[in-house]
C-alpha cells in the first residue's frame, strides 16, 4: 500500500533547529581542515555579506535596529534574553543559547569555536557602523553570554 | 548565534568560501564529511526500518523546513520519492537579492544522501534540472 504525504509551505512554521547541528559540524570541519583563522574568516565573510542590510540599518537608525533584530531572532528560536538599550550603549544578555541547548539536547557535538558565531558575527555586523561589539562573557556549556555594543572610539 | 532560519545563507556562503580556498574538491570534501558526521540519523533509520527510514527521516526534516512537497512511500515496490514543488532552502536563496547563491548549491542534496543510501543497497536518483525554480525530485529504490 502506498503512503502519500502532501504539504504546502503554509502547513508548517519554518524552524528547523537541526540546522544548528549542521552549522556546528561545519565549524568543526573548517577548524580541523583549515584552522582557527579559517573559521573566523568564513564567519566574518558570511556576516558581512548576509547581514549587510542590517549593518546599513544600524548606520541609519543606530542600535535600535540591532535590538529589533535580536528580539526577532530570539523570539523565533525561543531564547530568553535581556536587552538593555540606553543612548549609545546596548547590552545583550542571553540566558542560554537556543542553538547550543538544541545541540546538547540531541547529544550533538558543539564546535570548540561555536562562540565565534556570536563574537565574530556581531563584530562583523558592526563593521562600518559607528558601533563596536564586544563579547564580555561566554559559557561553552550553555552558550550563556553577554555582548556589549558601544560607540566606536574615534 | 546564527538563527537556524538564516542557516541556508551561511551554508551557501560556506560552499563559496571553501571553493575559493580549494576549488570544487574542497566543497565535495566538506559534503562527504557532513554526510559521514551529521547524517547518522538517516543511516540509522534506514538500517532499522528499511526504505521506511527515508519516510521517517524526511517527514521530520521537510515539515520543520515548511517545504512544499509530495512524499510517497511504496514499501512493497521498495520505492520512496519526494517531489519538491518549492524548496524552502533554494527558495530563500533566490529571494534574498543581496546575496548570490553558490552556483551548485543544490548539488549537496545529491552528494550527501547518495553517500548514505547507496552503500545500504539503494539506488538514489535525483533530478536537479529545475533547481533554478527551487524545484527538484528524488527517487530512492531498493536494488
Amino acid at each position: 500500500m502506498k503512503q502519500v504525504m502532501r504539504r504546502s509551505a503554509a502547513d508548517n512554521i519554518y524552524l528547523h533547529k537541526d540546522f544548528h547541528g549542521a552549522m556546528s559540524t561545519a565549524l568543526i570541519y573548517l577548524q580541523q581542515k583549515h584552522g582557527d583563522d579559517a573559521v573566523r574568516e568564513y564567519l566574518r565573510q558570511f556576516a558581512r555579506t548576509f547581514y549587510a542590510p542590517l549593518t546599513a540599518d544600524i548606520s541609519r537608525r543606530g542600535l535600535v535596529a540591532l535590538k529589533e533584530h535580536f528580539e526577532q531572532v530570539y523570539q523565533l528560536e525561543g531564547g530568553q534574553v535581556q536587552i538593555t538599550l540606553s543612548g549609545d550603549e546596548m547590552t545583550l544578555r542571553v540566558e542560554a543559547c537556543p542553538a547550543v541547548m538544541h545541540l546538547r539536547s540531541k547529544g550533538q557535538p558543539v564546535a570548540p569555536l561555536f562562540y565565534e558565531t556570536t563574537k565574530t558575527v556581531n563584530e562583523a555586523i558592526c563593521e562600518g557602523t559607528p558601533f563596536v561589539a564586544e563579547l564580555v562573557s561566554y559559557d561553552d556549556a550553555t552558550g550563556r553570554s553577554t555582548v556589549r555594543f558601544t560607540r566606536r572610539r574615534a | 548565534m546564527i538563527s537556524c532560519t538564516e542557516f541556508i545563507a551561511a551554508y551557501s556562503e560556506l560552499f563559496k568560501y571553501l571553493e575559493k580556498r580549494g576549488g570544487q574538491e574542497a566543497v565535495y570534501d566538506f559534503w562527504n564529511y557532513l554526510a559521514d558526521n551529521f547524517l547518522g540519523n538517516l543511516k540509522d533509520l534506514v538500517v532499522q526500518n528499511g526504505i521506511r527510514g527515508c519516510w521517517l527521516y524526511w517527514s521530520h526534516t521537510l515539515n520543520e523546513e515548511a517545504a512544499d512537497f509530495t512524499m510517497t512511500l511504496d514499501e512493497e515496490a521498495g520505492e520512496f520519492s519526494i517531489v519538491m514543488h518549492h524548496c524552502p532552502s533554494k527558495g530563500r536563496l533566490l529571494e534574498w537579492k543581496h546575496i548570490t547563491p553558490y552556483p551548485d548549491y543544490c548539488k549537496h542534496c545529491d552528494v550527501l544522501y547518495r553517500r548514505i543510501l547507496e552503500p545500504l543497497g539503494y539506488e538514489y536518483i535525483y533530478d536537479l534540472s529545475h533547481t533554478d525554480e527551487a524545484r527538484c525530485s528524488l527517487l530512492v529504490r531498493r536494488r
